[in-house]
């Protein structure tokens, strides 16, 4: 039984980094053109996401309201290590106790209160696979505002429960594409990303009076927010006298990765003490950080947004309907990309039949029913434990539950899920126009680009 | 700093106060004019509050200006 309680303060690996995050670039379209520079994020994110400060205070309003549901559990798996052949302890950090099932409430709740104080009465997004629509929806009936909220519409189709439970927190779904947006229209049928259901969030918001466009997990201040994870993994591991070499997160844009993975990377800096292998595992369906190239790409599908600096498989790139987990992104956060390039991160790609086939050996032997996305980072964690890529011991953040994804288990279970690969041809054509990051220096082998 | 995040070699002098922010001259977007800003804050050791901005449109230099001295006005109001 853990005694640890919930951090106080928010942990920023920027201050660790040896040089500043490559800037934005303007936009491919700039928003509103000569009728000037159009402000919508409450600057308290603006700061967390710019300024090289260590340790942030966490709002007292969003501090009890993870009280609800923190310090999540960690604990070492032992029939899931004697499933999969480990030679190594595993221990598993769960953050699927809240009511929105995933890690994303943790920065759900912090982005909700910020914009709820800079004034704005409706936050508008994009969503994947739901988690984060269902995290967000979460935070703004908490702190009282209205939510809407675009989802890929294969994945609502497939996860119709996920739509109900948004709704059940009172927020507006709209299957992506819809036909309430210009960038929906544009692109025509057939298409079903993330970047344009964010791009349909981000059309619709700015078009509309009291609204925000309220983005994901991928910006710098989420992974902020997500501290708490690994934050308290630390203190949680300590205390069980346990020491591990090997921090596994999966990641779609990066969040959850960054959230278990980078206090460790901040805590070794601080110590001088050598930081474990932090290993991202991303959707082979999605290869970002195993296959992609660094360069500038567009967040979303409007080319509104500032271009960053990611890896990246390129934001045009078409992901497969038959695709049943998350991890949908094109790109990787520009945190991840740059500690990525230098080497201070690595990456291993999973099919989602491994994946899926992970989440069922660890439901079965630790009675916990893993979302397909915490799936890749088990399928990693067994590897390194079983295969001798760990010598000490892997911790892995088990992201959220399964029990809105259970037809993906069902697909699995009925021997209808295959792993697709993307096409190469596919991926060079997305991948051919960007342009590459200019003059940051590579640290280790180095990578594409 | 206008300057400087739309990538141009000017001296301040040939900025006027009613230049667009976003126009044939400057290339200002969202993320990195509120970047601009926060530094601002610490180049001018002042704290600007949050509502000051969501759902803003600021067109010009002017624009820019106004919103930092209504910023500084509040921080001393607190003090």
């Amino acid at each position: 039984m853990n005694t640890v309680s919930p951090p106080a303060s928010w942990r920023s690996v920027l201050p660790h980094l040896d040089e500043p995050l490559p800037p934005d670039q303007s936009p491919e379209s700039p928003a509103g053109g000569s009728d000037g520079v159009a402000v919508n994020l409450p600057f308290a994110l603006v700061r967390q996401s710019t300024q090289n400060r260590e340790f942030w205070d966490i709002p007292a309003e969003v501090f009890d309201a993870y009280r609800a549901f923190r310090p999540t559990p960690l604990w070492r798996a032992r029939r899931f290590e004697d499933a999969v052949g480990a030679r190594v302890p595993i221990y598993v950090k769960y953050e699927g106790g809240n009511i929105s099932g995933s890690h994303k409430l943790n920065t759900a709740l912090a982005q909700a209160h910020y914009y709820a104080k800079a004034g704005v009465k409706e936050l508008v997004t994009g969503t994947g696979a739901g988690q984060w629509g269902t995290a967000l929806a979460a935070a703004c009936a908490m702190f009282g505002l209205r939510c809407r909220v675009f989802m890929v519409g294969t994945s609502l189709q497939k996860k119709p429960y996920r739509g109900t439970l948004m709704r059940a927190l009172g927020a507006t779904v709209h299957a992506s594409p819809s036909d309430l947006t210009d960038v929906a229209a544009r692109v025509g049928g057939g298409v079903n990303s993330l970047a344009l259901a964010i791009g349909e969030a981000v059309e619709y918001a700015g078009r509309t009076e009291g609204a925000a466009f309220c983005i994901g997990s991928g910006e710098t201040y989420s992974i902020l927010h997500q501290s708490v994870i690994g934050l308290e993994a630390i203190d949680q591991l300590a205390e069980l006298e346990a020491t591990v070499d090997s921090v596994v997160g999966c990641v779609g844009a990066g969040s959850n990765f960054g959230g278990i993975a980078l206090p460790f990377f901040a805590d070794a800096a601080t110590t001088g003490t050598e930081c474990p292998r932090l290993v991202a595992a991303e959707s082979s369906t999605t290869p970002k950080l195993t296959r992609g190239v660094y360069a500038y790409d567009k967040t979303d599908a409007t080319g509104v947004s500032p271009m960053e600096a990611m890896y990246t498989i390129g934001s045009s790139y078409p992901i497969p309907d038959s695709h049943s987990a998350g991890l949908r992104f094109h790109g990787a956060a520009k945190v991840i990309s740059a500690m990525r390039h230098r080497d201070q991160v690595t990456a291993q790609a999973v099919g989602q039949v491994e994946a899926l086939q992970a989440g069922q050996t660890f439901t079965r032997s630790e009675m916990v029913l893993p979302a397909p996305e915490s799936g890749h980072a088990l399928a990693v964690a067994a590897r390194l434990a079983a295969d001798g890529g760990s010598s000490r011991g892997v911790v892995a953040c088990v992201s959220g539950h399964g029990y809105l994804d259970l037809s993906a288990y069902q697909q699995l279970l009925d021997g209808e899920l295959t792993t697709e690969p993307p096409a190469e041809q596919a991926l060079v054509t997305a991948m051919d126009r960007l342009q590459p990051v200019p003059g940051l220096a590579i640290a280790g082998s180095g990578h594409a680009f | 700093m206008v300057i400087a995040e739309s990538r141009l070699s000017l001296a301040p002098e040939e900025i006027h106060d009613d230049e667009p922010l976003n126009g044939d001259l400057l290339h200002l977007n969202s993320l990195g004019f509120v970047g601009m800003l926060v530094h601002l804050e610490d180049a001018l050791d002042v704290e600007l509050p949050d509502d000051l901005f969501v759902g803003r449109t600021f067109k010009t230099v002017d624009d820019l200006v106004d919103v930092v001295a209504e910023g500084t006005r509040g921080t001393e109001a607190l003090r």
